[in-house]
């Protein structure tokens, strides 16, 4: 049990902090998307020529926002699900359902970071973009082109997110199935919905 | 079924992806006395681009797949030499091309930058030759393409050879092309006829085809290597077979299939222009500095740019010579 | 053997799996215990590739556009606006919530930020004119419903992407179904009027209604503008540059000559309170006007409405301080993930949907009770409203699209008319009890009990499934508009 609660201690600072992080990267990567997609009306609509790079960059960046957040939403509750079955069962078994559950989606997560693992550094992530550009000098006059491994990232971090997140909740399940909730903080953070 | 190949297509049923698959299928399926079973997915169910779907073939879950040169191009990107326009004069050069070496060059290529995973099984075709199309007025010389604005995929080359032809390369995804045309955002497009039909862009003001064939629209089949090579070589034999069947039932399928849609669009009122040898000729002196471009910003460009206009010679040559022994 | 995945799924679902893992859980096991390891690899790389969609942008764009005009103080613009015109009426307060709604969803695509909004603002109205709560939180949620309905809508950006439809197309849709379930509603408050003695009808006076100056001539100059575009149309069609500028000149002094005009008849406070309104009623037109008119797609139009929102809330109105766009762009942004996972997670369910062969097995089925479209429809959207009574709209859309869509396709129902059916059938399960998620909402706004505002609604609800039988057996209701519009061939 005080191994629980040490890894615990550790874990909850640990994702508080990544996921803070995560959040004001997000923050940006919205920025970026809306600001990207404006540049481009403007460019059409205005100057009557489009630019090649915003639908690419403003993908990727939300594809990072979705790596970067959704793991905040995780931890909160916030994946939708039906919950009907609460009121239904109580108690231990209740705690030792909702046990199981993590553990399936635990599982789910670690089947992800394999795959995913061997997808960004595998053949997919060897394309490249067809629009994105990073500089390789100050003076502007070499351009990188970034592979698609770059954006393919995102969901790695993202499930890599997911399964702390997932521990985290799992080793709180396993303390209240013990009957010990009272010795555990209670959280409080956004609460977000669907898009309904 | 000893071997089941899993063939997936982007397309749809009246795509002449279908026709070569269906022949293809059949081949196989008989010519190996049922030892091979040939599975279809037509449309976006296992994968939904060239990136996703290489990936596929790469690693196995994909056997067979078709892209078009805009596909591959993020991992291959001299595949774009295809797309290079007015290098080919006419289906019979086309076909002879497609047929020979330069297949297996590009096959050597591939296979060589993906260690090994993709092979590139045969080029046939998808949807007959680019034409520039527009809603605006009919374009006979490179200065009628001034200031229009051409849908473009994502990509440079098509870009490069919009802006060498003085007009103005928008990207717009393909779905949402009708409302575009239909809405003034872009005004013209470099597609087949039958994609045009098929998309109803008549209606949405698409009037204007001029019949440059700039492009041949190569189809590239590609297989994992690994499946294939897993066979024996009896098999192998019957599914390179079932390739060149494939690859001939795509040569023919556009050709039939363009005759309605060319006389549907004429019959919608639309404007079908041939140009000249000498307007031509025209326009491949504007675009010409897309092989420049080529050549020093694609990787292995000059490479492939040499092969296939060696091909493209060594075609001529035959192709002339066949033809002067037929007329007498 | 692989078609198992489905019940699977369910069992998983019912248990209380976040939807994200059920969709994944479920085929990947089969895909498993089948030997299909190597098709385990198509679930992850479609998830990703899922959500890598520039029309998804549509999402988080909308949501964070609604976020900001309601910072912003639009809400109570747009229902001092409702009130202006049928406050007056007998069941008053009702028809402006009604009202409300039908404006709210113009602007934003969410029927829980709508009841929240309006409910946090208009239940304690009603009640202190004397209505009940639960009849207050029962119309608030009940007419919630059109938020989705009308565009923008984040449910048919959804059911665009996964099934492959045109959002424009199915915006379009859903202009008639909306505005129908909101006279729908109101005549059910008229009739209730009587029947139940409704608070009866009140001059609505407003006396401390006020206008900044700059809002004040934005207005002046928005409503101009707009009238004089519309105007402009009538117009024969100018040949040249200049006599295109000249005709929109010409209509926009006709439209401030009809302002001048109308200026006469009704009182300022009316009239204040109608300039209010205009700068909030401006993003329908933007986001309408500019998909109509080609200038931009639906995922740009959004982008223009967050624009819009924050130079209205910063500049205009002055109601927005830059300390609040972290929290509003936070909200955003952690809600869309939720909703791109979803949607990414769906691409992998319905490959393996596909590698299952369910649709043409479940098409089999389905033609066994009857070969009859109408028949099939009447059934499935009996089954589609079940469906809602538990389920959210986003998820059911996604796990049920894939699966019933092609049915339908294949038995010659147009497949935009199918798709707002399905919209406005499981939007409408978002006020059904036992699991309505925007009735959890209107109890938690109103401090009323759900099973309270469970029973209060039931005659809404009639009103409502009412209306899903008409646009289901009526086509015309929803395919006319993207048809004359040209969305829809
Ligand atoms: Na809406
Ligand atoms: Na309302």
């Amino acid at each position: 049990m005080k191994a629980v609660f040490a890894v615990l201690n550790l874990l909850r600072p640990l994702n508080s902090g990544l996921l803070a992080v995560g959040r004001w990267l997000g923050v940006f990567a919205i920025g970026v998307m809306v600001a990207a997609i404006l540049i481009q009306v403007f460019f059409r609509y205005v100057l009557g020529s489009a630019l090649p790079w915003p639908d690419e960059a403003a993908r990727f960046f939300m594809l990072w926002m979705t790596g970067l957040m959704a793991p905040t939403a995780f931890r909160n509750g916030g994946f939708v699900a039906i919950d009907f079955i609460d009121a239904v069962i109580k108690g231990k078994a209740m705690h030792l359902l909702q046990f199981v559950l993590l553990l399936i989606s635990l599982t789910v997560l670690i089947v992800g970071v394999q795959i995913g693992y061997k997808e960004v550094t595998g053949l997919g992530g060897r394309f490249t973009t067809a629009s994105l550009y990073l500089p390789t000098s100050l003076t502007f006059d070499g351009w990188y082109r970034i592979p698609r491994s770059w954006m393919m990232l995102s969901l790695l971090v993202g499930i890599v997110l997911l399964i702390l997140v997932n521990i985290e909740l799992l080793l709180e399940r396993f303390v209240r199935l013990l009957g010990m909730s009272d010795r555990l903080p209670t959280r409080s953070g956004l609460t977000v919905g669907g898009t309904e | 079924a000893d071997y089941t190949i899993r063939a997936t297509a982007n397309s749809n049923e009246n795509d002449e992806d279908y026709d070569g698959l269906v022949v293809f299928k059949n081949y196989v399926e008989a010519a190996s006395n049922g030892a091979i079973e040939v599975e279809l997915f037509i449309g976006t169910q296992l994968c939904s681009n060239g990136a996703e779907c290489l990936q596929g073939v790469a690693d196995g879950s994909i056997d067979v797949y078709i892209s078009t040169s805009g596909g591959a191009s993020g991992l291959f990107p001299y595949v774009q030499v295809l797309d290079l326009p007015y290098l080919m004069a006419d289906d019979r050069v086309a076909e002879h091309v497609l047929s020979g070496d330069f297949t297996r060059k590009m096959r050597a290529m591939a296979l060589e930058d993906s260690g090994d995973a993709i092979r590139l099984m045969t080029i046939g075709n998808t949807g007959g030759w680019r034409n520039f199309a527009n809603t605006k007025r009919r374009v006979a010389a490179p200065a009628d393409m001034e200031g229009l604005k051409i849908r473009t995929v994502v990509a440079d080359l098509p870009q490069e050879l919009v802006k060498a032809l003085g007009a103005s390369p928008t990207p717009i995804p393909w779905p949402e092309l009708f409302t575009s045309f239909q809405t003034g955002v872009v005004e013209g497009s470099k597609n087949g006829i039958t994609d045009i039909m098929g998309m109803k862009f008549p209606d949405a003001g698409l009037q204007y085809v001029t019949l440059d064939g700039h492009a041949y629209m190569g189809a590239l089949w590609w297989m994992s290597n690994q499946s294939f090579m897993d066979m024996p070589e009896d098999m192998r034999r019957v599914v390179v077979d079932g390739f060149y069947a494939l690859q001939q039932a795509t040569f023919a399928s556009p050709k039939r299939k363009s005759i309605q849609a060319y006389e549907d669009f004429v019959a919608g009122g639309g404007d079908l222009y041939v140009p000249t040898p000498a307007e031509k000729d025209a326009f491949k002196q504007a675009a010409s500095p897309v092989y420049d471009w080529f050549k020093s910003n694609v990787t292995r460009g000059d490479e492939v740019f040499t092969a296939l206009t060696d091909a493209v010679a060594a075609a001529e040559a035959d192709v002339n010579g066949a033809r002067d022994a037929d007329l007498n | 053997m692989l078609i198992w995945f489905l019940p699977l799924f369910l069992f998983l679902l019912l248990v209380g799996l976040p939807v994200f893992f059920c969709l994944l859980a479920a085929p990947g096991a089969l895909l498993w215990l089948n030997g299909q390891e190597r098709d385990i690899t198509l679930l992850y790389r479609n998830l990703y590739n899922g959500m890598d969609s520039f029309p998804l942008m549509a999402i988080p764009f909308f949501m964070l556009a609604g976020e900001l005009m309601n910072r912003g103080g639009i809400t109570v613009r747009l229902v001092e606006f409702s009130q202006a015109l049928m406050g007056h009426l007998r069941g008053g307060l009702a028809q402006v919530n009604i009202l409300s709604s039908i404006l709210f969803a113009g602007l934003s695509g969410s029927a829980v930020a709508d009841t929240s909004a309006l409910g946090s603002m208009l239940i304690p109205a009603m009640e202190r004119e004397g209505y009940t709560r639960k009849f207050a939180a029962a119309v608030t949620a009940a007419s919630s419903v059109i938020g989705p309905i009308i565009p923008p809508s984040g449910i048919m950006i959804i059911y665009a992407y996964v099934m492959g439809e045109s959002v424009a197309a199915l915006f379009l849709a859903g202009i008639v179904p909306g505005i129908l379930v909101g006279v729908g509603l109101m005549v059910m408050v008229r009739v209730m009027a009587d029947k139940y003695d409704l608070p009866a009808a009140r001059r609505v006076t407003f006396e401390n209604v006020e206008i900044g100056g700059l809002e004040s001539w934005v207005s002046f100059v928005l409503v101009r503008l707009n009238l004089g575009l519309l105007l402009a149309q009538f117009a024969p069609a100018a040949d040249t540059t200049l006599s295109k500028w000249l005709t929109f000149l010409g209509a926009v002094l006709l439209a401030h000559g009809l302002m001048l005009g109308l200026r006469r008849v009704v009182s300022p406070e009316f009239r204040i309170v109608c300039k209010r309104a205009v700068v909030p009623l401006q993003t329908p037109i933007l986001i309408l006007g500019g998909i109509l008119a080609g200038v931009f797609t639906p995922t740009e139009a959004a982008a223009v409405a967050v624009a819009y929102a924050l130079l209205v809330g910063f500049l205009v109105l002055r109601t927005m301080k830059l300390k609040d766009l972290p929290e509003v762009f936070t909200r955003a942004g952690i809600t869309s993930a939720v909703v791109l996972l979803l949607v990414g997670a769906a691409m992998s369910f319905k490959t393996v949907v596909s590698l299952s062969h369910a649709p043409e097995i479940l098409a089999d089925f389905i033609l066994t009770l009857s070969e009859n479209p109408l028949i099939l429809l009447f059934l499935i959207n009996l089954l589609l409203f079940v469906v809602g009574m538990f389920l959210d709209a986003g998820p059911a859309i996604i796990i049920l699209g894939p699966i019933l869509a092609p049915v339908f396709d294949g038995l010659g129902v147009e497949s935009i008319h199918f798709a707002i059916i399905m919209c406005v059938n499981l939007t409408v399960g978002l006020a059904t009890p036992p699991m309505g998620l925007v009735l959890f909402v209107a109890a938690s706004v109103s401090h009323e009990r759900v099973t309270t505002i469970a029973k209060a609604i039931l005659p809404f609800l009639a009103v409502e499934v009412a209306v899903i039988f008409l646009i289901t057996f009526v086509p015309a209701i929803s395919l006319t508009i993207p048809k004359l519009t040209g969305f829809l061939n």
